[in-house]
């Protein structure tokens, strides 16, 4: 590959292994294009950047002429026509949002609520810019999902790159896992790349997906715009700044259907009371004695303490077991009896904070669980089988923290969980989907007079939760 | 082999440190390590939860411990162990499910109208499963990882053998941020460079004097990029190093969150040791295959050995995969090149480039991807095997 060039060429840019080169008879004297972080190679002989930077550089490449000469083979995306294409009209905010994604030069996230649309945006813009595209998204049910949409909407059957396959075609869906092990080689066959929950990028190796990848047009889609600091710019870096943002609020009784958040309240048990407390004090006495030494000492400090200190560690120990009694209060679980009595016919999720409070609900009510290691078939089995309405509930912990379509779940249930905005908005997301124009209810239980309470209230905090409405249910 | 979130390590004087557990400066942890090992050989029918709790309660009274070393040992524990991983769990709750969903909702009190009494729908369940319900819940979720009961642990007997696996355990970690590393062997060099072959990690071996090579392990594609994966199969040589004798490896080390580069120095006197069993195989299917295939007769009067000599040109070395040797004299070797990494074949290339004219034939899978058509060598194309018979016209001839 690194044949000798005519002398007083200018050089050529090429894309190999997820960085583009620059060849030039000039070698290490040569001055490399515009202006990327190029680094010296000298045990191969050429100049190279990461991939990412290629966009920019295709740019500089075609406005300065006093670098023409140069050859730019990196582009290997083609031309894709779609015969069928049948996309349902747009809403004025969907319009909106390609309008400033393609202002913002062709990359950017666009952060819009779930159920509002998100895919549809997407395939309209790969739609109109009809050219070899990647779309790469968190879950393989989700890729399947995809290719779907992208067979209903663009009359296209997509490769499909992961799931033991590697089925290559212009269009193409694969996983955030797949995309970055083989981003060297695929980074300069699509012109758009598509990041489905863009959330998912940051990170040293899923990051890769977008390092290694020449495409000049790059869409994130998210519904969660907020995240945690150094994270956001991690994106911005890598796709391009939020261009588009929409909150749930703006679109209520739009697109999406009424809801209603109701929050119950239980008790724990005499029993889990006791234990509770006793726990509380063993904790309040460590910090109380170590404040003695060091009056500045917090919860925080325990984290170092733990490495030389059995005490500590015993202390973190009884953390966690009042967590896991507020996350498996049996009050819990008796409200739970209420709802799913109360709502017998709607398809009902229920949420849960720990596998092991999914496992005791799923024992306790025989319904179908939902967690990370599910195997396939498994999946398809509780997921086809709530369609179907084989099942009328499903209980899960994280796996449902992303974008599986329930078209038909109307309840929702909050057992507990991490007090997190992103989640709390994905969770509410699952029962957001406009169906018949049907209220949904999204009933959140905590325990009373515990550290759950605090975590509640930092949930209503995001804007899904503005407006709640109370209610108690008294212990039998 | 642990992860990054068990590492523990110490960074001073520009260098990294492993944590290491040494009677000397941690006096109490024999006893520890036999009470864990205690935990697992008795544990048989506990579940991953339980043993690891048990772990967790060995280490109750002990200070000097963070708890990133508890689950390190947990790791390497489960790493010798086998368990029930119970495939068939998910059967029974599609059966259970089954019979339930018709049954939705469940109350334990008395419910409203649709709700149907807990205790006797499992009852009925447990009759049409014909199970008794207690076992059908024992075995409900036995295919989750914490929930998985152990069959049979393997590990180490003595308590010192696990303080050894969990010190070689902690190096191999740290060797994962490697960015460069040089190797000096002086001794049992065929079998470090056998495993550093079949490691597929681009390499660079010269000979510094007669029974002394180096070899320098490359980052893995370009001089800008950390690739974990890499770093992983670096850490896989550690075990085969710690047999030998004569050996030094310095590895160039870039850890997260550290400015700069650190270092980290092995030999046979940092005092590691090497793991029970046998050293860890790289895959080498196609190479054993024909091997396999060749048989231990000699075929026309050519014997085939493996990885039986190493040839030298100057400082480069090349050791091919097989040598054969005809009864009167005559010597070839093979390489059999499957089809890696670019930059694998790329280092592959410049190495053979230097053994022109040697008697070497090439074995290449799938030629189109690699053309080496071009260094004069005589090419074997092959897709799945490599058959003998090819070979031998070849030596026929020669």
């Amino acid at each position: 590959m690194s044949g000798a060039l005519p002398s007083g060429s200018p050089g050529t840019i090429t894309f190999a292994e997820g960085l583009v080169r620059f060849h030039s008879a000039e070698g290490v004297h040569a001055c490399p294009p515009g202006d990327a972080p190029w680094t010296w190679d000298a045990r191969r002989g050429w100049w190279v950047a990461e991939a990412q930077h290629y966009p920019k550089l295709q740019i500089q490449l075609n406005e300065d002429p006093g670098q023409n000469g140069i050859l730019d083979e990196v582009p290997k995306w083609k031309e894709v026509h779609f015969s069928k294409l049948e996309l349902p009209p747009l809403h004025s905010y969907q319009s909106a949002a390609i309008a400033a994604w393609k202002a913002a030069g062709h990359r950017g996230v666009l952060a819009l609520p779930t159920g509002s649309g998100k895919t549809v945006v997407a395939l309209s813009i790969m739609a109109e810019a009809g050219c070899s595209t990647l779309v790469v998204v968190p879950l393989l049910a989700l890729m399947h999902q995809w290719w779907e949409r992208i067979r209903q909407h663009l009359g296209y059957e997509a490769g499909v790159i992961g799931d033991r396959q590697f089925c290559y075609r212009p269009i193409c869906v694969t996983t955030y896992e797949s995309a970055c092990l083989r981003m060297e080689r695929l980074g300069a066959l699509f012109k758009l790349i598509v990041f489905d929950e863009c959330h998912h990028l940051p990170g040293r190796v899923r990051g890769d997906a977008a390092r290694l990848c020449a495409a000049p047009w790059r869409l994130g889609l998210t519904a969660t715009p907020d995240l945690p600091a150094g994270r956001s710019e991690e994106v911005g870096a890598l796709i391009g700044p939020v261009c588009y943002r929409l909150a749930v609020a703006d679109l209520e009784g739009d697109t999406l259907a009424e809801y209603e958040v109701q929050k119950l309240s239980v008790d724990l048990t005499t029993d889990e009371r006791a234990r509770y407390d006793e726990l509380g004090r063993l904790i309040r006495d460590y910090i109380a004695e170590r404040r003695r030494d060091d009056p500045k000492f917090e919860w925080q400090d325990l984290q170092s303490a733990e490495v030389k200190d059995a005490r500590a560690r015993a202390v973190v120990r009884a953390q966690r077991e009042r967590q896991a009694i507020e996350d498996r209060a049996e009050g819990k679980l008796e409200v739970l009896e209420h709802l799913l009595g109360k709502h017998p016919q709607i398809p009902t999720l229920i949420f849960t904070g720990s596998n092991r409070m999914a496992r005791t609900v799923a024992l306790r009510f025989l319904i179908p669980c939902l967690l990370d290691h599910c195997g396939k078939s498994e999946r398809r089995d509780i997921l086809g089988g709530l369609r179907e309405r084989r099942y009328h509930a499903v209980v899960a912990n994280q796996v449902f923290d992303e974008g599986l379509d329930f078209p038909s779940a109307k309840v929702a249930v909050v057992l507990g969980g991490q007090s997190s905005p992103r989640q709390a908005q994905q969770r509410l997301g699952r029962i957001l989907r406009p169906a018949h124009g049907q209220t949904a209810i999204l009933y959140e239980v905590f325990c009373r007079d515990t550290g759950e309470v605090q975590r509640s209230r930092a949930r209503r905090h995001t804007d899904a939760y503005a407006r709640s409405r109370h209610s108690r249910i008294l212990r039998r | 082999m642990l992860t990054r979130d068990h590492a523990i390590r110490e960074f001073s004087g520009g260098k990294v440190h492993p944590d290491r557990l040494t009677v000397k400066r941690h006096p109490r942890y024999p006893a520890l390590a036999a009470a864990m090992m205690r935990a697992y050989r008795t544990g048989a029918g506990r579940t991953r939860q339980e043993l690891h709790q048990a772990i967790e309660k060995a280490f109750a009274e002990e200070d000097d411990c963070p708890p990133k070393r508890i689950r390190a040992f947990c790791k390497i524990l489960d790493d010798y162990s086998e368990f029930d991983t119970a495939p068939k769990a998910w059967q029974t709750r599609r059966e259970v499910l089954r019979h339930a969903a018709p049954m939705h909702p469940l109350a334990r009190a008395s419910g409203n109208v649709f709700q149907r009494d807990e205790k006797a729908a499992k009852q009925e369940i447990a009759a049409a499963l014909a199970r008794p319900w207690p076992e059908i819940e024992r075995d409900y979720f036995a295919d989750t990882p914490g929930q998985h009961r152990l069959r049979a642990f393997a590990g180490p007997k003595e308590p010192a053998a696990l303080l050894s696996l969990y010190n070689l355990a902690q190096t191999q970690v740290a060797l994962f941020d490697a960015e460069r590393l040089t190797l000096e062997l002086t001794s049992g060099y065929k079998a470090a460079l056998r495993a550093i072959k079949f490691s597929r990690l681009v390499h660079d071996i010269t000979r510094v004097a007669p029974g002394h090579y180096r070899v320098e392990i490359d980052g893995p594609v370009s001089v800008i990029r950390e690739t974990s994966r890499y770093g992983a199969s670096m850490a896989r040589l550690l075990p085969v190093l710690v047999r030998l004798r004569g050996w030094k490896l310095c590895a160039v080390i870039k850890a997260r969150g550290w400015r700069g580069r650190l270092a980290l120095e092995l030999s046979p006197e940092t005092g590691l040791k090497a793991p029970p069993g046998a050293a860890p195989e790289f895959d080498s299917a196609t190479e054993e295959k024909f091997f396999e295939k060749w048989g231990p007769e000699p075929r026309d009067g050519w014997t085939c050995h493996r990885e039986g000599e190493i040839l030298h040109r100057g400082q480069k070395v090349f050791f091919p995969d097989f040598i054969f040797r005809h009864a009167d004299g005559r010597k070839a070797s093979l390489e059999i090149i499957g089809f890696w990494t670019p930059e694998y074949l790329r280092a592959k290339r410049e190495t053979l480039q230097h053994f022109a004219g040697e008697r070497l034939a090439l074995a290449v899978r799938d030629a189109t991807k690699a053309d080496f058509s071009d260094l004069g060598f005589p090419i074997f194309p092959y897709r799945e095997t490599l058959q003998p018979k090819a070979v031998l016209a070849w030596l026929e001839k020669l």
